[in-house]
């Protein structure tokens, strides 16, 4: 991971699609995740994509996987903590007409000026300018495998 | 490592004291420390339970197609603005 000097790596959010994965127990999305995490990246978890992916894939091992991710050293959850980052929320769901758990990645990426890792860019670039500063997207793909 | 107990001070809220107290006088418990110790013990065995679910999927994953993930998402970061790279 190349950074300028002294300057620490900006944090990625993950978003459901990642987290859907590994509720999944997808072992190449968790491998990754967990090597960024090794590799010093710093992760964020937005609390609704985890609950967006908890609605997708429902069960105690998916419950047991997502928790795990917490448990990563680099990897912190950002939930909702008080009433004005629900209603800026609110704010983000009226402006983007995304799910809640989706727009909760977008309010964090937002606030906090990082970029979004995802494996659906396609919907990212649908709504990266729904916002008043564009939401910058990375996917995860693997650059060998043919589109499909 | 040994069986003995350590005692130690730990400060709860009152309504998980108040549970405690209650399995005890209920003899669903012997003593809240018991209590306190199975707790512990739970989160210790989920603890463990999910670094093996880990483990166990992590240990499936081709490494080469990761690297090669990685380094496509590193690629992509490459491109943001210094505001979205670093802090």
């Amino acid at each position: 991971m190349s950074e300028e000097s002294g300057a620490a790596p900006a944090p990625w959010i993950l978003d459901a699609s990642v987290l859907i994965e590994v509720a999944r127990g997808d072992a190449r999305t968790m491998t990754l995740v967990q090597e960024l995490d090794a590799r010093g990246r710093p992760l964020v978890i937005p609390a609704l994509a985890v609950t967006g992916a908890s609605l997708d894939i429902r069960g105690d091992e998916a419950a047991e996987l997502l928790e795990g991710l917490e448990r990563l050293g680099n990897a912190m959850t950002a939930a909702l903590l008080d009433a004005e980052q629900a209603v800026r929320l609110a704010a983000v769901i009226a402006r983007t007409g995304l799910d809640p758990w989706d727009a909760h990645v977008a309010a964090v990426a937002d606030a906090s000026v990082c970029p979004i890792i995802t494996l659906d860019a396609g919907k990212w670039r649908q709504h990266s300018g729904d916002l008043d500063e564009p939401l910058h997207i990375i996917e995860i793909a693997d650059p060998d495998e043919p589109a499909g | 490592m040994s069986d003995r107990k350590t005692r130690v001070t730990v400060t709860i809220d009152p309504h998980l004291a108040a549970y405690a107290e209650h399995l005890v006088e209920a003899g669903k418990a012997p003593s809240v420390s018991a209590v306190v110790n199975a707790a512990l013990t739970e989160r210790l065995e989920r603890d463990r339970r999910i670094a093996r679910r880990w483990k166990e999927a992590t240990a499936q994953a081709d490494m080469a197609e990761v690297e090669r993930m990685i380094a496509h998402a590193d690629a992509q970061a490459a491109q943001l603005p210094a505001s979205h790279r670093y802090r």
